[in-house]
């Protein structure tokens, strides 16, 4: 065996220790920590675009090497990067912990490449445990703010629950194949009962990572209590991980089951259709910038969903392009809002007043990265949107497709109604909001990827098209 | 002699046989009989080595210890034990009633559980498991939660307290405890404690694993909360600890067990580090025996030499030396092994 | 009645008694007032579990089931328990939750078990076939962890080393300038 094929994950651990490491130094040396582990995230995201193409299946199907968790590697590694560049002075809050802080993000980050490679269950399963641990310590991160601790025990008890039905919907498809390897299950898989509650348990499971209604309830506590850069990881990032264990899954086990006539597309659509309009609905009315993107990620994860229930080649391209552009678009709408806190002290959308005035790139920034996210051409959003809908159509669901496109049009509306805060209302202080050199890199690339994959999405859309080919 | 007791046995289950009983359930009896045997053994013996701790203690201390109860003190015991059980059995009237009176029983249970996978002599085991070693250490594990129970049951600050200490001494000590028999078993590459005693024959481990016995010496005394690790007695601070508030025969029921832990643990050490049976001349269940007064004469040692250490040194020593230890002799031991397989040698 | 039906049936009536306890105590778990009962009782549903590993001849599990929940995670829970303790020890009942919740809870709970009981009732369980696994399991389980599942393995080991940073970071708590 290469050991090389899983240096992506030898190196996210290596970097971890070492800035765990780091932390212990002495006095001043210790602030390396954080260069060191930017350079290392860039380092190990340039290694595995250069490994893009590698295929093979190690330890008889139990781990994964295929251009699709290389796709998704990329996705997370470039997502971890963002956030760490745009934190920026946030990190300040965290005090001494700052070591600490990079090295539970890339531990998380290992945590998802394992689930986006693994091929078992049991696999999948310590992934998503190695991630989402790290999620519940970073969510209550803030030790003096109660509002993050509350998050984070509530994050616990609910991602606890949420683990044991997963692991309960596994050990029903495990009992009934008698093999823990996803690919191995489909051959197995027959129209029973105990294997149809399997997959409903396995499904909910998932539904709870990426937020899907009536698996959401934790999503806007958790996302408002934790620290920012902590929520816009765990809007990204998590999301994807959970949506290439779902697709794989899905595709692997389910789709390919000869003797499973089961329509999960169905069920799938019709939690992506309830999705869209409940997160969407309920965004409208929020006033602050945190909770409105956490209703915007519920929305977002509906979409995304739907290219997965349509399961053909529009669809699963539509779910790997829109994860990508949505961890550009998101964090660049999250990075804003965490300067805008550090500002402000506030993460109402009134802290955003004026903000044209004070620094009018951030405003215009903030302002594509919304739009994007709300499909509006020629920004990234709408090819992403286009794709999903595209392949819900091909799959017969005219209705779902219908209800997305009409539901971005009433997102419109609240992500423009903070783009009317920046540029209309009047703000209190004038000078403008201050940033490193590392949150505007940040920022920057994220704009730029929205406008640039909007208007010339060829090269990701074939990097997509590659990716998803094995399921087809 | 070398074979009596399993000629015993074998004439017993061929008499049951011969009655008319099936070979399942002669078994079943013949297990019923050593249990028996196990527990009437222990509980003798316990008369036995409590005069020996009054007597080893008293010598240590230069003093004459119990002298009046026959020939040397050695009645004194039998005496002691005949009182306590016609002491008054106090329940205190706050007590969690369910929980206190069970726990006394639970913790002489898992204590006598203990003796199934000793190999008491050659050939002598009740079951000779294919995970005896770690059964050993995962039973051992249960007595924690029983001594809780007793703190907890009785509804007094010391005794929650002593219960506190114990359990925090007990998990903490349990790391150390499994890690250092884990080079043992990677030398013989099986758990089952004949194969262990029986990998013995040539050199016995305390020369090949020095360092893990002496950690799994330390980690025993703490886990049976003997001196200098018997904070959760400490009589001087906690009046008694997690046994405060019980009385006769309940009480007794706690000692009985403490020895019968400690006697569980000299002879797993002499199976595992001295080994088992194995010795020259005598017959091998003398040679256990021998070599189990041995062990516990030297845990008698220990504990009447040392004075008790304080409960945060307590617990840093094991998290901060003995634990990293343990875990450098898995990894030296390791290293010994492929370089063995590497010259040749094994 | 042969040897062998005779002994499946011994073997059913030792399942129907541990399956007892272990519900009766998980049941225990979730409906006395007190919670050290609770983790107490929580303590035998494990031992209950690591019977039905016993039962199953997978006795290595069945011991790690002891040391690892019996043995450790209990006591955990216990020394939880204690740190948030109120002030009279007795009096650690847990508040009575409203009416309506505990309708909701029944109800959702009924639906899931009576769910999942059907489910696994009627569904026509593929049996294993073949002699099972070998009494002498550790060995194989030990190369299947250190070889197939590696990647799981060391990733749990990650997996621990972040839970203990986690809880050092939370148990320490703000630091005093």
């Amino acid at each position: 065996m290469e050991i090389s094929l899983l240096g992506t994950e030898i190196l996210l651990a290596t970097l971890g220790f070492l800035a765990l490491v780091t932390g212990l130094l002495p006095g001043r040396a210790k602030s390396i920590t954080g260069s060191m582990s930017l350079a290392g995230l860039l380092l190990i995201l340039v290694y595995t675009i250069a490994h893009f193409g590698e295929e093979a299946s190690l330890f008889q199907g139990i781990y994964l090497v295929d251009n699709f968790a290389a796709y998704f590697k990329m996705l997370f590694l470039t997502a971890t990067l963002l956030v760490s560049l745009g934190a920026g002075r946030y990190l300040e809050r965290f005090e001494n912990k700052k070591s600490e802080f990079y090295s539970l993000m890339v531990f998380a980050t290992l945590g998802m490449v394992i689930m986006a490679s693994a091929g078992d269950f049991i696999t999948l399963y310590v992934g998503l445990e190695l991630m989402t641990v790290s999620f519940y310590i970073l969510t209550a991160f803030l030790l003096r703010d109660g509002l993050s601790t509350e998050a984070g025990l509530k994050y616990l008890v609910l991602g606890a629950a949420s683990s044991a039905i997963l692991l309960f919907g596994i050990s029903l498809v495990m009992a009934y194949t008698g093999t823990t390897v996803i690919g191995a299950t489909a051959a197995r898989l027959m129209t029973e009962p105990a294997v149809v509650a399997g997959i409903v348990l396995l499904a909910a499971g998932f539904a709870f990572k990426i937020s899907v209604i009536p698996f959401h309830m934790w999503t806007p506590d958790i996302y408002q209590g934790a620290p920012t850069p902590v929520t816009n990881y765990l809007s990204v990032a998590s999301k994807a991980a959970a949506f290439a264990a779902m697709v794989r899954v899905f595709m692997v086990a389910v789709d390919a089951a000869p003797g499973l006539t089961l329509s999960w597309n169905l069920i799938l659509a019709i939690l992506a259709a309830l999705t869209i309009i409940v997160g969407n609905l309920i965004a409208l009315v929020q006033e602050d910038i945190k909770r409105l993107l956490a209703y915007s990620s519920i929305a977002q994860a509906g979409y995304i969903l739907a290219g997965l229930a349509a399961a053909n080649a529009y669809g699963l391209k539509g779910v790997l392009f829109y994860a990508l552009l949505y961890v550009f678009c998101n964090t660049g709408a999250f990075i804003i809002a965490t300067a805008v806190e550090v500002d402000s002290g506030s993460t109402a959308i009134e802290a955003f007043r004026g903000l044209s005035k004070r620094s009018p790139a951030l405003a215009a920034i903030m302002t594509i990265c919304l739009l994007s996210l709300a499909g509006i051409p020629p920004l990234a959003g709408f090819v992403g949107k286009f794709y999903l809908f595209a392949g819900a159509i091909q799959q017969g669901y005219l209705w779902l497709a219908l209800i997305g496109l009409i539901m971005s049009m009433v997102s419109v509306y609240y992500y423009l109604n903070v783009s009317r805060v920046m540029y209309i209302e009047k703000a209190g202080k004038q000078e403008p909001v201050k940033g490193s050199g590392a949150f505007r890199l940040a920022l920057w690339v994220c704009a730029l990827a929205a406008i640039f994959l909007g208007c010339y999405p060829a090269p990701l859309s074939n990097l997509a098209q590659q990716a998803i080919q094995l399921f087809l | 002699m070398e074979s009596l007791f399993i000629n015993l046995s074998q004439a017993f289950t061929a008499w049951l046989m011969s009655l008319g009983l099936s070979a399942g359930w002669a078994d079943a009896l013949l297990l019923a009989v050593q249990w028996t045997c196990i527990v009437a053994i222990v509980t003798l013996n316990i008369t036995i080595l409590i005069w020996l701790e009054r007597r080893v203690s008293s010598f240590f201390q230069e003093r004459l210890g119990p002298n009046r109860v026959g020939p040397l003190g050695c009645f004194q015991t039998v005496a002691d034990a005949l009182k306590l059980l016609t002491k008054e059995d106090i329940v205190p009237s706050a007590a969690d009633k369910l929980i206190f009176k069970t726990a006394p029983a639970l913790f002489i249970i898992v204590a006598v559980m203990l003796y199934a996978v000793i190999p008491m002599g050659d050939g002598m085991q009740v079951v000779d498991l294919n995970v005896g070693l770690f059964y050993f250490i995962s039973i051992g594990s249960l007595s924690t939660i029983c001594l809780f129970m007793a703190g907890w049951g009785s509804n007094n600050k010391w005794s929650l307290m002593g219960a506190l200490r114990a359990v925090a001494q007990m998990i903490t000590y349990e790391i150390p405890l499994a890690f250092s028999l884990l080079g043992i078993v990677m030398i013989t590459g099986s758990l089952r404690l004949s194969e262990i005693v029986e990998a013995q024959s040539g050199v016995w481990f305390i020369i090949l694993q020095p360092v893990a016995f002496l950690v799994y010496f330390i980690a025993a005394t703490a886990e049976l909360n003997r001196g200098p690790f018997d904070m959760p007695e400490a009589e001087q601070e906690l009046t008694g600890g997690a046994y405060t508030e019980y009385t006769g025969m309940r009480w007794a029921l706690f000692f009985l067990a403490e020895y019968t832990n400690l006697v569980a643990v000299s002879a797993l050490m002499s199976t595992v580090f001295l080994g088992g049976w194995q010795g020259p001349w005598l017959p091998s269940w003398i040679w256990i025996i021998i070599k189990t007064y041995l062990v516990m004469m030297v845990f008698f040692w220990v504990k009447w030499t040392f004075p008790r250490i304080r409960m945060d040194q307590l617990m840093s020593f094991s998290w901060k030396f003995l634990i990293p230890v343990s875990l450098g002799n898995i990894l030296f031991t390791g290293a010994g092994i492929y370089f063995c397989k590497w010259m040749g040698w094994c | 009645m042969s040897t062998a039906a005779a002994n499946l049936q011994l073997q059913d009536a030792v399942f129907v008694m541990i399956a007892i306890v272990t519900t009766g105590a998980a049941l225990g778990v979730v409906f006395l007032r007190n919670i050290v009962h609770n983790a107490l009782c929580l303590v035998l549903t494990f031992l209950g579990v690591a019977a039905v590993y016993f039962q199953l001849n997978a006795g290595f599990i069945g011991l790690v089931q002891i040391l690892v929940y019996a043995g450790a995670i209990s006591v955990l829970i216990i020394f939880a328990i204690m740190l948030v303790m109120d002030k009279e020890i007795n009096q650690t009942n847990l508040p009575i939750p409203s009416l309506g919740r505990r309708i909701a809870g029944v109800y959702i709970t009924a639906l899931l078990v009576i769910t999942l009981v059907l489910a696994i009732y009627f569904t026509a369980w593929p049996l294993a076939t073949g002699a099972g696994a070998p009494f002498d399991a550790v060995g194989m389980l030990a190369e299947l962890m250190l070889g197939d599942y590696v990647i799981a393995f060391e990733a749990a080991a990650v997996l621990l080393l972040v839970a203990v940073v986690g809880a050092v970071i939370l148990a320490k708590g703000v630091e005093k300038q």
